[in-house]
């Protein structure tokens, strides 16, 4: 069942790993199943953050626009889940994700991540986590930056 | 509208009620004809006077005319009448009096008749008038009018109005003379008898009415105590925040209560007033027969009146309280009316109208020589300046910006040139003319106003555009249909068609087309108003497919074939492969007619369904099971309600343990599948096997379907235009691949470039414009409303067009490109534009600047070499 490899997939996004198969069948049967073609752009830099994506397959380019011109800041591959932070703050997306590969996703439009944050704290705390684990890495991202420049 | 109501209703109607009241006065002789004839009965006949003195046979209707003594005192014979014997003779007289009967109700019916129709007549009249007094108020004095206020008035109040017109000559003759009739048959009976009837019958019309005076005014107390109560409720739902939060519950149920007492302390003095005048009508009407039975019977006992008299007297008397009593209740209804008519009156005569035109200027282009404002100064209701001694000259044509730090002069200029303000002092003039006194024909070809509120009336869109060009007087009269009002040389069109053109130019403008244009793609195609349509549809839809073969993206879609299981529809869509048409074969109805279940029995995908109608319970049960019953999951995503969970999960139990299911079970099962596609729900249920099968059931019900329940179905079919399908349908004639990311918009935008190769976009654009607005335009949003609203004043291509705050609606882009494109398309026409910000100044040709509510400059800026301002006369 399609279906039931969904769930299989998103038991191993890391911010689902705790949640309980029902949940993870809830979530699989509400969200749309969306193919993207090598090159889409799955969403761009200042849209309207209407949904989040959990990658089931393939590869995606998270590209941000600096003065410079676009700059790819990461590569997100299957499992992960991608655009949640905007759906979270109401802010606009803040970076354009660019299909690397043919991507196949999970859909999970506002609404319904949001609800499933409010009923399961389990998620809610796995979100916090991974979104804390994110800033850690940023800082010291920017940390290591900052040290050549001292030099 | 004259103040008085009597001759308002005589003014009216005249003829008419001439022509009643000559019937009225035509019918009274045969009325006292029909009280005569029953003294005959009783003397001659019964009491065989006529038989006297061993006659066997009277003479029956014998007509002649006396002429009174001073006359000459003969007699002319008309008819001699008929030798009767005593029983024919009874009989004749009885049969005469029935006749007479039915005579007289002939003519109660003729006058009630026509006294309706009168009433219904007059009725219309006043409202048309009140309607027409109405439409030509001023702008300023709609600001104290309620919408429902003048709707109840013209439509509610005067209704009881409209019934007592008609009585408002006639019941007084006619009801006067029936009384007077029988009175005066009274009085020639027997004078003392008949003083005696006019006393008591004068007293109650004189007595009668000042009781009733008293319960007319306790009616009124209490219709106005009523509606402060419900004033009081009303306040007390609508701010009942506050008033829990202040704990004031007790005080407000204290004040409510106040003002039921006072309610009940009014009602209970109508009915004691009520009840007394009941009673003493009553009395007066008993009393009577009283006096005549006694007085009457000791005047027949010695002799000094006949048997036959006395039982007409009493026959006549019994006519006489209904006559009385309902002119007395007409006395009332006048009162009653002519309160109601002076409210109307004063309502209506007390809001000033629009100035009466002056004559329409002779010259063949307005707006060419030049605006002249003169000493212009407008306060508002309490005297606050709002514009002070305006005065300025500008040439015409021009593109003018109003502009203002603060302050509304842009606001109150615009809209004196719009003719939406009138009460000001000095003088607009354009070319000369003053603008107050053009004709509002006139008006309505040359000078178009838009404000910040959008007007939709209801209507199509293409509706409300043309609504302005309702502009020419049909000569058909009551018979004209809406579309004999369009003026269509005013939108430079030529007919309907080319109108329909000149409205697509107008929405480019107003950057309304992508949206008609997408209203028309989902629209019905009436083959009657788009002759030859429908057949270019399905030519577009096969072009469509090459064209997405070519573009590469044939999979984007999935057409409907009749021999292939469609994936991306439903099994519903895929079992009736066809459009519902009405509610027979509509939603679960399908599943649940005799002839469908037959088919899939016979088909033999019964057990099939029910198997996958189970798996999608199961799957339900699973996911759903335990998620709050108004979770919004629920509503949006499971094919279960969440009240029928546990019957299905009883349902799934039973089938758990091996038990035979009830029919009603394995259907509500069968139910659930309706609505599945294997794409979308991905439960797995549908594999190429059940695909065959259902596309066999499919066949199956085509080729058998009953010719009756085959109305209930437009079936799809590649090489025909379906009708009841919206056009977008029609012209993809499948289903949008499920799940591929940007697939619509793909498919969509491929749509449109074969409806535009194969020229069908003005068409698409006319079916759009057919799309309802909505009462009050609830169908369109504020930004579509504002840009129907826009459109109406660019397709009548005014001399001068006046925009005020018009494009708020929009957003910072969209407001720039329609603003520029506004300015383009009134290129050598005066565009008045109230300019919010300095940013677009440039493009006009004047800026009128305004310090609150004094002139500050003009500036002129067809020449802009250092734009020096204008001296400004203050």
């Amino acid at each position: 069942m399609a279906l039931e490899a969904e769930v299989e997939t998103l038991r191993a996004v890391p911010i689902f790993r705790g949640l309980d198969p029902r949940r993870l069948k809830l979530i699989a049967f509400t969200s749309q199943r969306l193919s993207f073609r090598s090159g889409d752009v799955m969403f761009r830099q200042g849209d309207d953050s209407d949904c989040a994506y959990v990658v089931l397959v393939g590869a995606a380019d998270v590209v941000i626009d600096t003065p410079a011109g676009p700059l790819v800041v990461s590569r997100i591959g299957s499992h992960s889940i991608v655009g949640e932070m905007g759906v979270i703050t109401g802010a606009p997306r803040s970076a354009t994700v660019v299909a690397q590969t043919e991507v196949t996703v999970l859909r999970l439009p506002k609404d319904h991540f949001l609800s499933l944050l409010e009923e399961f704290p389990q998620l809610s705390l796995a979100v916090m986590r991974d979104l804390a684990h994110r800033l850690e890495a940023t800082n010291r991202l920017l940390a290591a930056r900052a040290e050549p420049a001292k030099h | 509208m004259d103040r008085s109501l009597f001759r308002y209703v005589w003014q009216t109607s005249r003829r008419e009620q001439m022509l009643i009241l000559g019937v009225v006065l035509v019918s009274l002789p045969f009325y006292f004809i029909s009280l005569d004839l029953p003294k005959y009965i009783v003397n001659d006949a019964i009491q065989g006077r006529s038989f006297s003195g061993g006659k066997t046979e009277a003479v029956f209707m014998p007509i002649a005319i006396h002429a009174p003594a001073w006359l000459g005192g003969f007699q002319l014979k008309i008819f001699d009448g008929i030798p009767l014997e005593r029983i024919p003779y009874l009989f004749g007289l009885s049969g005469l009096f029935l006749i007479l009967v039915l005579i007289n109700g002939a003519f109660k019916y003729w006058i009630n008749v026509r006294k309706g129709a009168l009433g219904e007549r007059l009725l219309q009249r006043l409202r048309y008038d009140l309607f027409s007094t109405l439409v030509r108020f001023t702008p300023e004095s709609f600001r104290n009018v309620k919408p429902s206020e003048m709707a109840t008035v013209i439509n509610n109040e005067v209704e009881p109005i409209g019934g007592f017109v008609a009585d408002a000559f006639i019941a007084p003759v006619f009801l006067g003379g029936q009384a007077i009739t029988a009175l005066v048959f009274i009085i020639v009976q027997s004078p003392s008898l008949g003083a005696i009837a006019a006393i008591i019958v004068v007293g109650q019309a004189l007595l009668i009415p000042r009781l009733r005076r008293e319960q007319l005014r306790l009616g009124k107390e209490r219709q106005m105590a009523a509606r402060a109560l419900a004033g009081q409720i009303g306040e007390v739902v609508e701010g009942i925040s506050a008033i829990h939060s202040h704990g004031t519950a007790p005080y407000e149920l204290a004040r409510v209560d106040r003002r039921l007492n006072q309610l009940f302390t009014i009602r209970f003095k109508l009915y004691n007033r009520k009840f007394m005048v009941k009673f003493i009508n009553n009395l007066m009407a008993q009393l009577t027969p009283f006096i005549f039975y006694s007085l009457g019977g000791y005047l027949a006992l010695t002799g000094r009146l006949d048997i036959g008299q006395l039982v007409a007297v009493i026959a006549a008397y019994r006519e006489l309280p209904p006559p009385v009593k309902e002119l007395i209740d007409w006395d009332q209804q006048r009162l009653d009316v002519q309160v109601k008519y002076d409210q109307v009156i004063e309502q209506f005569a007390n809001s000033p109208q629009i100035a009466p035109p002056g004559p329409a200027p002779a010259a063949p282009a307005f707006g060419v020589s030049g605006l002249e404002v003169s000493q212009v100064k407008v306060a508002d209701s309490r005297g606050h300046v709002l514009l002070d001694n305006l005065s300025l000259s500008l040439p015409l044509p021009a593109h003018v910006a109003l502009t203002a730090d603060g302050g509304d002069g842009p606001d109150i200029l615009a809209r004196i040139m719009g003719r939406q303000l009138l009460a000001f002092s000095g003088k607009v003039r354009v070319d000369g003319e003053d603008v107050t006194t053009l004709p509002a024909d006139f008006v309505g070809r040359t000078i178009a106003y838009v404000g910040p509120e959008s007007v939709i009336f209801q209507g199509t869109i293409r509706d409300n555009i043309a609504y302005g060009l309702h502009l020419r007087t049909p000569e058909a009269g009551l018979a004209a249909s809406d579309t004999d009002w369009l003026d269509y040389e005013v939108a430079a069109a030529s007919g309907p068609e080319d109108l329909d053109k000149r409205i697509i130019e107008t929405l480019r403008i107003v950057g309304l087309d992508e949206t008609v244009y997408r209203f028309g793609l989902s629209g019905l195609v009436k083959k009657k108003r788009f002759p030859g349509l429908a057949e270019r549809v399905v030519e577009a839809r096969h072009a469509v497919v090459k064209a997405l073969e070519a573009s590469g993206s044939s999979q984007l879609i999935e057409p409907f074939d009749p021999s292939r299981y469609n994936r991306n529809a439903t099994v519903s869509e895929n079992l009736l492969f066809g459009i519902p048409i009405g509610q027979t074969l509509a939603g679960d109805g399908f599943i649940d007619h005799p002839f469908v279940r037959g088919t899939l029995a016979k088909s033999g995908l019964t057990a099939d369904l029910e198997d996958m109608g189970a798996a999608i319970a199961s799957t339900m049960l699973d996911i759903f099971a335990d998620l709050p019953s108004d979770h919004f999951l629920f509503q949006q995503f499971s094919f279960i309600r969440s009240e029928d969970l546990p019957d299905f999960a009883a349902i799934m139990t039973k089938r758990g343990r091996g038990d035979v299911l009830a029919e009603g079970d394995k259907a509500r099962l069968i139910g659930l599948t309706l609505g599945y596609a294997e794409p979308r729900h991905r439960l797995g249920l549908i594999d190429d096997e059940r695909e065959r099968r259902l596309v066999e059931a499919r066949h199956l019900i085509r080729s058998t379907i009953p010719a009756d329940l085959a109305r209930a179905i437009e079936f799809y079919d590649p090489d025909t235009f379906c009708k009841a399908a919206p056009l977008r349908d029609n012209l993809l004639f499948g289903r949008i691949t499920y799940g591929v990311a940007g697939a619509e918009a793909r498919v969509l935008s491929v749509v449109r470039d074969v409806i535009a190769q194969l020229g069908l976009d003005d068409d698409v654009y006319r079916l759009g414009l057919d799309f309802h607005a909505g009462a009050g335009g609830r169908s369109l949003t504020p930004a579509q409303r504002a840009a129907v609203s826009l459109a109406r004043v660019l397709v009548k291509r005014p001399s001068i067009l006046v925009i005020n705050d018009a494009l708020v609606q929009f957003g910072d882009a969209e407001r720039k490109a329609i603003f520029e494109r506004i300015v383009e398309a009134t290129a050598g026409r005066t565009l008045l534009f109230v300019l919010r910000g300095k940013d677009d100044a440039a493009v006009f040709d004047h800026v009128v600047a305004f310090a609150g509510p004094r002139l500050r400059g003009v500036t002129d800026q067809r020449h802009s070499t250092g734009s020096a301002p204008l001296a400004a006369s203050a």
